[in-house]
């Protein structure tokens, strides 16, 4: 493979395998604090998945740099600071109330679908098969987050206010939510065609936030690079990362 | 008594393979069966094997144990068949045992269903259970890949995939041979 191409493959895994990550990580967050017992497993659950697709990307990018996959990881996700982080900002905003992370949640993984199926025609075989395998799970937890947006939206006045509340905060980050790095020639030279994947993903989100009462926040979706993040990722690395860096030549 | 303000409880039966009955596997609670449905799926699904998932509001569940049924006087099978509908018929074999689907009866009350069942299964069980199909929802066969394949690669959810125990025992072996 030409160097070209495979800068922009890599820095195309690490930055899908960062949004998995760092939305995992936010989702473990609710372990033993979720509203009920059920939706506490249920939201373990999706955490382990999205980092666990995480993984598979990482993994991804080890065969490339020819690494020894487990080391590899580790490194990665247990040594990097946040400015080396290439996740998309609104998977490392705080969790919220239980109406944010599902709409995040929901935006996040309606998006990823969209990015998969461009993902899955790549003409890079792993790439490919990667995304068709983690796009299975994907339809699970956008099942999950429709069902509970629509019982938030036309629920309670208390529990469509928090979702709206929550779609005004979220909803200047989705623009940021197709940004892939590198140049636009590498990623068509690697047969993936990202164009059309966001008029897809409005087409099908916009009306289903209407479908359940909730207003479209008038002001832009802001299309920010990979490179800045708000001062909440480094937080969460501190969390993250403590126990891997108290002793680096632990054994797991 | 305290009021119990959880979500109402649905029970939870698993298909373990396309050709064996739905076993009854406990309950979950959720606001409606949708999403029972899906808890259901995280909470017993986590693990193979599993093709399918029904859920059932649990107070809608009809039963009689085997001690019931001696003082029970069934009602009087009413003959109109227009309000018939189907009721699923479960038992459950002996005290340890788990309660398992036997099939479907046509019935128009579950005291009808239930007496339809010990016609026709003709076994001694435990307890019985029956319920209308219609208050059921059960998964499709196109949610398998979505919902409980994945679970068959991951072993990260099997306690055999850390090596704590292997660790802890050299460690203890260690503290031994000091």
């Amino acid at each position: 493979m030409e160097t070209d191409l495979k800068n922009t493959l890599r820095e195309l895994l690490i930055a899908l395998a960062d949004d998995e990550l760092i939305l995992g990580h936010r989702d473990s967050e609710w372990c033993s604090h979720a509203p009920i017992l059920e939706e506490d497993i249920a939201f373990a659950n999706l955490a382990l998945d999205e980092i666990g697709h995480a993984n598979l990307w990482y993994s991804l990018s080890a065969e490339l740099e020819e690494a020894e996959s487990q080391s590899y990881v580790d490194r990665i996700v247990f040594w990097r600071d946040a400015p080396d982080f290439r996740n998309i900002q609104m998977v490392e905003l705080p969790n919220g109330d239980w109406a944010f992370s599902m709409l995040r949640q929901y935006l996040f993984d309606s998006a990823e679908i969209e990015r998969l199926n461009v993902l899955a025609e790549s003409a890079f075989a792993p790439l490919a098969e990667t995304a068709a395998k983690i796009r299975t799970e994907e339809h699970y937890h956008l099942r999950h987050t429709r069902l509970w947006l629509r019982r938030l939206g036309l629920g309670t006045a208390e529990s469509r206010q928090r979702l709206q509340a929550a779609l005004d905060q979220l909803w200047p980050y989705t623009g940021q939510l197709f940004e892939l790095p590198g140049e636009r020639d590498h990623l068509l030279g690697l047969g993936i065609k990202m164009a059309q994947a966001s008029p897809s993903w409005e087409a099908q989100v916009i009306p289903f936030l209407s479908e359940c009462q909730l207003a479209l926040p008038a002001g832009a979706r802001r299309a920010l690079n990979r490179q800045g993040h708000t001062r909440h990722l480094a937080v969460l690395l501190n969390e993250m990362q403590s126990v891997a860096r108290l002793d680096p030549e632990a054994e797991w | 008594m305290v009021d119990d303000t959880q979500l109402p409880r649905f029970q939870v039966f698993v298909q373990g393979k396309s050709n064996s009955p739905f076993l009854d596997y406990g309950s979950v609670h959720a606001p409606d069966a949708e999403l029972a449905l899906l808890n259901a799926r995280d909470v017993f699904a986590r693990r193979p094997e599993c093709v399918a998932m029904l859920v059932v509001p649990t107070e809608c569940i009809f039963s009689k144990t085997a001690q019931e049924l001696l003082d029970w006087e069934s009602a009087p099978v009413s003959e109109a068949a227009e309000s018939r509908e189907t009721y699923h018929v479960f038992a459950k074999p002996k005290h340890a045992g788990t309660q398992t689907l036997l099939g479907q009866v046509e019935a128009s009350s579950p005291e009808q269903a239930l007496q339809l069942a010990l016609e026709r299964y003709k076994k001694p069980a435990f307890a019985w259970w029956v319920f209308p199909a219609r208050l059921a929802l059960s998964s499709q066969v196109q949610d398998i890949p979505s919902l409980y394949a994945p679970a068959r690669e991951k072993h990260f959810r099997l306690s055999v995939d850390y090596k704590t125990v292997t660790a802890m025992r050299k460690l203890r072996q260690t503290d031994r041979d000091d």
